[in-house]
């Protein structure tokens, strides 16, 4: 199973680290703003933690922006500013003299240099933003083409759901006689950004995840005419079975009427 | 029915589960008549391979009778004997056509699991972890075998024992793939990493296709007599030399071995600081290999030799020297056995009395004393070398 995600989405690999980032600090902050503090050498009491929780709520803020956009270009200039005012504040407390601050500094003037070349990245980007990713997700299978297409005519529900999602299917001889290769391909633009990817993904709705279990389930339909069954997975390849898998041993009784046979 | 189940890190039990069924139309039910403890099973025992459940009922040697066979299956009928090839393959993609059947593109519902962690998926394998599919394994009463019209061998032959036989689940042909990567030609000496089960196999198979000296090389001298006896190879007690690949090259006029199998794996033991290195790092599961016999093995073949690995491996592993394997140009062949491509081979072979596989085994127990058969075995006490079992 090939999956083939074409890089036209403009938040990239880099700034969505710098959006997780943000949030993981930016929690850390909020919730334990003194421990926080003492992890940077300041003052674990008085204007300091205050002004922790403060910083925390910006970072939260930036970080949900960047996950959010679909080019979030002010925002990560947002967090190279950020990192300049933290670079002051530490500076502050850095007169004491405290081993851990200057940790600290170094620390954030190593997370600025990726946020300033984000930054420049996303500013020189031109035409409206991408936000959506293109998936491909294509199967070989060892069928004569005209086979293929007439089993794929012939799934229905599968069909439907492709469709469903704006999805193109194209047919292509393998080389070399190994049958066809059958490709889908889909724009995957889930609602509140990242968020959504992670969301889809824990509750087992993950759209590319699903598209990739049924190529599979087609394709063993296609060449061995079952869908292939285990003990621990009696409904073949089903994103949500996977996340609670049954110990390898046969289904009892009253389990059995929950097996699509 | 009862079976042996994975109950936690090296922990099993026989416990009483549901009989199995027929999900699918080429599925058949197979009433185990002998089952063996393999030495893969080994690395499931102790946690290494991951994605084990509690519950898991393991193993994957074993052969029995056919008690049903789903309406799809017309090879097979009831009453039919059966061996039963560990992986399990479709017999219908690209990679069956090839005959690569460990590599079966479809007989793995864990598929996606599989593709995460190697890259791409390999076939379903009975009683074998989840990454393999997740199916019952064959310690048991009866197993549920899916596309039971391509895997089974049917056997006519009564007069030959189930002992003899059902090493043709996975160890006489695993061994023999291991020494046909070798391209044995006259003359050639082939060095063998392990004494066990498969080593032997690999030996043996390695003379059956004409190598002119086989080397065993172990710690545990109970075996490396069994091989010596029984099949005459030469053997080497790697605790009493100063260096393996010094003695092997002493014993070949300074060439070293044309081929060198790795019949040992992910566990592998030596004594030395680098073993304590891998032990500390796989127990503290920074690395899942503890790869000695193969960092040797590439580091004993000749010049050009080939390197095939029969032992199991499962993740990733440290200090992998591919300088030399680079530099002296040597060729790696491994993978899980392609058992269905051997089976009818060597069933001939053993029909016509050149070997009979049934020498390596040590111990006869029922299904229900598993737990100190995995035991024995394991700590390889009271002369263990091969576990059969009844249910």
């Amino acid at each position: 199973m090939a999956t083939h995600d074409i890089r036209t989405q403009d938040r990239d690999g880099l700034a969505r680290f710098l959006g997780w980032f943000s949030i993981g600090l930016g929690t850390a902050q909020v919730v334990m703003p003194r421990v926080m503090c003492r992890i940077v050498g300041a003052d674990d009491g008085g204007l300091a933690p205050r002004v922790m929780r403060l910083m925390g709520a910006r970072e939260l803020a930036q970080g949900s922006g960047i996950l959010t956009r679909p080019r979030p270009t002010g925002f990560v200039w947002s967090r190279v500013v950020g990192d300049a005012l933290d670079l002051g504040a530490l500076g502050l407390i850095a007169r004491k003299g405290h081993k851990r601050t200057a940790f600290a500094i170094a620390n954030v003037a190593a997370i600025a240099v990726p946020d300033y070349y984000e930054a420049r990245h996303l500013s020189a980007k031109q035409g409206p933003p991408q936000s959506g990713k293109r998936i491909r997700k294509a199967v070989t299978i060892a069928k004569p083409r005209q086979e293929v297409e007439q089993a794929w005519a012939d799934a229905t529900e599968l069909r439907q759901k492709v469709d469903e999602h704006g999805a193109q299917v194209s047919f292509l001889e393998a080389p070399g006689n190994r049958g066809t290769e059958l490709a889908v391909e889909f724009t995957f633009d889930p609602p509140a950004g990242e968020f959504g990817v992670v969301a889809q993904k824990l509750t087992g709705s993950d759209l590319a995840t699903q598209l990739a279990d049924d190529l599979r389930r087609f394709k063993q339909l296609v060449e061995t005419g079952e869908i292939v069954r285990s003990d621990s997975t009696p409904n073949g390849h089903l994103l949500a079975d996977h996340l609670k898998q049954r110990a390898a041993q046969p289904l009892p009784e009253n389990e059995r009427e929950r097996v699509n046979m | 029915m009862r079976a042996t189940v994975w109950a936690g890190r090296n922990k099993v039990s026989v416990e009483n589960v549901p009989d199995p069924q027929i999900l699918n139309d080429r599925d058949a039910i197979v009433r185990v008549t002998t089952t063996n403890i393999c030495g893969s099973d080994l690395h499931l025992l102790d946690g290494y391979v991951p994605t084990m459940q509690k519950g898991d009922i393991l193993g994957h040697e074993f052969m029995g009778e056919v008690v049903e066979v789903g309406r799809g299956v017309g090879n097979l009928k009831v009453g039919d004997r059966v061996v039963v090839p560990f992986p399990i393959a479709c017999g219908a993609c690209n990679a069956c056509a090839r005959q690569q059947y460990s590599l079966c593109e479809n007989s793995n519902p864990n598929a996606r699991l599989a593709e995460k962690m190697f890259g791409h998926p390999t076939a379903g394998i009975f009683g074998y972890s989840h990454l393999t599919g997740g199916f019952a394994g064959g310690q048991a009463e009866y197993v549920r075998v899916p596309f039971a019209d391509v895997g089974p061998l049917k056997v006519e032959n009564t007069d030959l024992p189930d002992e003899s036989l059902v090493m043709l689940a996975d160890i006489f042909p695993t061994g023999f793939m291991g020494a046909d990567f070798c391209d044995i030609k006259p003359g050639d000496v082939i060095a063998v990493w392990g004494a066990g089960p498969v080593g032997q196999f690999a030996a043996s198979s390695a003379q059956l296709l004409g190598a002119e000296r086989v080397i065993m090389i172990d710690r545990f001298d109970y075996r490396l007599r069994i091989g010596r006896e029984n099949r005459g190879f030469e053997t080497l007690n790697y605790e009493e030399v100063d260096s393996v690949p010094e003695a092997l090259k002493e014993l070949t006029g300074g060439r070293g071995p044309d081929a060198c199998i790795d019949a040992v794996g992910m566990e592998s033991h030596h004594h030395g600081a680098l073993y304590a290195y891998d032990r500390v790092k796989q127990a503290m599961r920074q690395e899942t290999e503890r790869p000695f016999a193969l960092r040797e093995a590439i580091m004993s073949c000749r010049n050009g030799g080939i390197v095939s690995i029969m032992g199991v491996y499962g993740g990733l592993m440290d200090k992998f020297p591919i300088g030399a394997l680079m530099n002296r140009g040597l060729t790696i062949r491994t993978g899980q056995c392609h058992v269905q491509r051997y089976m009818r081979p060597l069933l001939q072979r053993i029909e016509d009395g050149e070997i009979d596989p049934s020498y390596i085994v040590t111990h006869r127990l029922s299904l229900n004393d598993a737990p100190k058969g995995y035991d024995i075995f394991k700590h390889k006490q009271d002369g263990c070398l091969k576990v059969v079992m009844k249910p």
